[in-house]
């Protein structure tokens, strides 16, 4: 079953490699937002070069790191689930032998990995080679990085999916979806970098599932959570992957007794 | 003046090689190879005010072209052309308000509209004065049967009625030449009818010009006087449906009705059924269901009331009628033993 | 003239008339995109907020100016946006392949792709805009108000909004040739919204003169703003050019609208 997965996983990840076009318009427009928020912060920092343990350069490899993430963990409008549902092809899916959510995840877990080569790394070497601001030489800190890198992606996909599913109960899924990606990209550092959120409102980010969406990835890799701080962030992450990842099998569980009482 | 004037019209494509994958996308760009297509060769072209004409042709021969072209959505290569005494091409918009075009596959309408609101818009779009739309609205409603729908959005037409929808905002502006292609594609019987009336009408009452595009040989039949046959871009026939079934329609049937009597007389076939022998040359029995006998005879081998009188003389008819070749039939062989080709000296690649 | 550009507008109100009344049947749902939109552009501003915690000005530029900034550009993308929806929209059309039968119709053919779509939603950013617009009044007690500088207001507005359609109408161009790049188009928009809205001078030189000279989204926006609160430009220009937006607009519009007609006939040569 296992083997059936990762198979699934790979035919996404190949699927991907056509879109070439579609891939390069959209790391031009990450490299250009990373520049205009690039410019903006060192602007920023002129009059005050350290704030919230932040200097200019830990601030510019925020900012590109996260933009480097963010089609990795969040896949900017994502639509597909809500499409089947829409179409009714989910009733056959719903149907086939596999498990549900684990073939979603599988797909999207496949799409993350193009997204990482294609579109992350270019994205921040791009980033290096226009503002030249280097990444940490720390091993260690690499290590620690891929271990919250997966949370991430997973919280990411189960966010996505979860806004997807409600699909099922509201007509209106669209603009739910949008407005929900704009909540998640919001609390998770892309426009401003969480850091710099105003005490009172760190203490609500930081319990919200987007702050180990990308926030706390970003910081391991900075090297600015270290021992308990550390800990802490890597365990709301895996609290995060357990609470979505449970609540969204939850809602399959109803939408698929829904279908098989209705019809679809 | 005539309504179409057209005289050595051409269009060459220009193709670009595709080459697959990142690189071959690069090299395109860098070392285009380049085709020439030519769709359109040397095409000429006269219609007088109140024809209908079919215009016939297999896919890819060039008709959509040269309707584009005639209706100033495409630059010709070379030639020249006049509709309704207007240049399409530079005078594109004077000549829009002149004509009226429905496709068959595509419809003007505004989807989620109901067809109501898309006949008043189109007021506006054309400029028809207010007294002129609705008289014209209130003679389609009728001549077309629209008032059934006319509230239901296009999206939920059936393709009978959003066909009748086109053909009524076509008409709203008083256009003077009618141009459709494929109008009765997807139709049942019962909806072809209605259509094909509903043309003979507007062009009988109101002189529209009608240039028709099908593959459908009972709307040549039915509607054209006219038809021009297109293929490989080249005009290989402009003439009557009658004539071109006498030129290429090949053999011709007679069926001729014999006393039963005499016919059970006759010597029998395997199947039991008569045979008549010793038939002039050229003539020959295809098929026999007593009394009735099928014989088809070439045009070119004897003539019909020669045929007649033979049989007459040896036989007692009770009734003799003649059954012609299906111009669909004839269209077939015409395309594919490139008859007209032949005639007109082209190769067809194969 | 006058009269032909008469006729034109009567018709292009038509034509958006019968879309609204489409559109306003579903009041609710028209009512929760303008509110979903809102917020989220509201949301988009808040990080303007939020620098100003930790950091005192940006470059000298302080809250109220840069919200201010932000406001008018704002306002300028909003009305381009829900002006520009059919342009914007072209891809869609050439990819139908629905352009034949716009050029079968005796109105011109941009009357028609602009006319084609009206999305009562991006009211929403238009809306936002005039919120930014309030707050930062609040945040700039000392500013003063002349006549000249209420009159800049509108005209920059304007302005912007006219090269920003112009850049959407360079992106359906593009759409003759290919359609491929209509995100490129985005970046241009999109990302020349969210450029403009911080002060010009925070960017590399070449990006300076590229927004002025090149693509002048700037005429609109930072010029006009430097001019209400009495700021130097860059490159020694006077703050009067604040006036010459429209001038400036109009001839880029002008280019903009040239290329179209080049690749309208480009279509009529090389066909669908």
């Amino acid at each position: 079953m296992l083997r059936f997965y990762f198979e699934v996983a790979r035919t996404a990840y190949r699927r991907q490699l056509i879109y070439r076009w579609a891939n390069l318009a959209g790391l031009l427009t990450n490299i250009f937002f990373g520049a205009i928020f690039s410019y903006v912060m060192i602007a920023l920092f002129h009059t005050r070069p350290v704030a919230a343990g932040f200097n200019v350069r830990d601030a510019l490899r925020y900012i590109w790191l996260l933009q480097a993430m963010v089609m990795v963990v969040l896949t900017f409008g994502w639509y597909d689930l809500m499409l089947t549902i829409r179409s009714g092809e989910v009733v056959s899916d719903l149907s086939k032998p596999c498990d549900f959510y684990w073939y979603w995840f599988s797909r999207e877990a496949g799409r993350s990995i193009y997204y990482l080569l294609f579109r992350g790394l270019p994205t921040y070497l791009a980033g290096m080679l226009l503002f030249g601001f280097g990444a940490p030489g720390d091993w260690k800190l690499w290590l620690v990085y891929a271990t919250s890198l997966p949370l991430a992606v997973m919280i990411g996909i189960a966010y996505r999916f979860l806004f997807n599913i409600v699909a099922f109960w509201i007509l209106e899924a669209r603009a739910v979806a949008g407005f929900a990606t704009t909540i998640a990209l919001f609390f998770s550092g892309s426009y401003v970098p969480l850091p710099f959120f105003p005490e009172w409102l760190q203490t609500i980010t930081t319990w919200l599932p987007f702050n180990g969406l990308m926030n706390v990835p970003v910081q391991i890799f900075l090297g600015k959570l270290t021992g308990e701080a550390l800990l802490f962030g890597l365990g709301l992450q895996v609290l995060w992957v357990i609470l979505l990842t449970l609540g969204v099998r939850s809602l399959v569980s109803i939408a698929a007794r829904r279908v098989i009482v209705q019809g679809g | 003046m005539a309504m179409i004037e057209a005289e050595g019209l051409s269009k060459t494509f220009r193709v670009a090689r595709r080459r697959p994958g990142l690189l071959g996308g690069l090299r395109n760009i860098i070392d285009p190879q380049i085709r020439t297509v030519q769709a359109v060769q040397d095409l000429s072209l006269h219609v007088e005010r109140g024809e209908m004409i079919g215009l016939v042709g297999p896919n890819g021969a060039g008709k959509s072209t040269t309707i584009k072209m005639l209706t100033g959505i495409l630059m010709p290569t070379g030639g020249y052309m006049r509709v309704a005494g207007l240049n399409p091409l530079h005078q594109r918009r004077e000549l829009a308000s002149r004509i009226g075009v429905v496709f068959g596959q595509r419809s003007q309408l505004w989807w989620d509209l109901p067809l109501i609101d898309s006949l008043q818009l189109l007021r506006y779009l054309y400029r028809v004065p207010e007294k002129r739309h609705s008289d014209n609205l209130a003679r389609l409603r009728k001549m077309l049967d629209l008032d059934e729908f006319l509230d239901t959005p296009v999206r939920q037409l059936s393709l009978g009625q959003r066909m009748r929808g086109d053909l009524a905002a076509a008409l709203l502006h008083d256009p003077e030449l009618l141009y459709l292609d494929e109008p009765t594609i997807g139709l049942d019987v019962v909806a072809k009818a209605r259509i094909r009336e509903f043309l003979l009408a507007i062009n009988a009452e109101q002189g529209v010009t009608v240039l028709l595009t099908t593959h459908d040989m009972d709307d040549v039949e039915t509607l054209c006087p006219r038809m021009l046959i297109i293929d490989h871009g080249r005009k290989l026939y402009d003439g009557t449906v009658v004539e071109i079934r006498e030129r290429f329609g090949g053999e011709r049937k007679l069926i001729a009705v014999l006393d039963p009597v005499e016919a059970a007389a006759l010597p029998h076939d395997a199947k039991g059924q008569p045979v008549l022998s010793e038939l002039p040359g050229g003539v020959h029995q295809v098929q026999a269901e007593a009394p009735r006998i099928w014989l088809a005879f070439g045009r070119n081998s004897i003539a019909a009331h020669e045929l007649v009188a033979w049989l007459g003389a040896r036989h007692h008819l009770r009734d003799v009628t003649f059954q012609e070749p299906e111009i669909e039939e004839v269209i077939r062989r015409i395309y594919e033993e490139g008859l007209l080709l032949r005639e007109n000296g082209i190769s067809a690649p194969v | 003239m006058i009269s032909k550009l008469l006729v034109d507008l009567r018709l292009y109100w038509h034509l958006i008339a019968m879309q609204l009344r489409a559109q306003m049947q579903y009041k609710m749902s028209v009512l929760i995109d303008v509110v979903t939109y809102l917020s989220v552009t509201s949301l988009e501003f808040v990080p303007v907020l939020i620098y100003f915690g930790p950091f005192p000005s940006l470059l000298g530029w302080k809250v109220g100016e840069v919200a201010l900034l932000y406001a008018i550009t704002s306002m300028s993308f909003g009305l381009a946006e829900l002006f520009g929806a059919g342009i914007d929209a072209f891809d869609e059309t050439i990819r139908r392949g629905e352009f034949d039968r716009v050029l079968l119709r005796p109105v011109g053919a941009l009357l028609q792709v602009v006319s084609s779509e009206f999305r009562l939603r991006r009211l929403g950013r238009i809306t936002e805009g005039l919120l930014v617009f309030i707050l930062a009044l609040s945040l700039l007690p000392g500013l003063e108000w002349t006549p000249l500088k209420l009159a800049i207001l509108p005209i920059s507005i304007i302005s912007g909004a006219l090269v920003f359609i112009a850049i959407l109408l360079l992106g359906a161009t593009l759409c003759f040739w290919t359609i491929e790049t209509t995100e490129l188009t985005n970046i241009l928009t999109y990302g020349g919204r969210e450029m403009l809205s911080y002060p010009l001078t925070i960017y590399h030189q070449g990006l300076q003169c590229f927004f002025l000279f090149v693509i002048p989204l700037a005429f609109g926006t930072y010029v006009p703003t430097c001019y209400l609160l009495g700021r130097t430009l860059p490159f020694g220009l006077s703050s009067e050019w604040a006036f010459g937006a429209p001038l400036v607009a109009l001839t880029f519009a002008i280019i903009s609208g040239a290329t179209w007609r080049f690749g309208v006939h480009h279509y009529q040569s090389t066909g669908s």
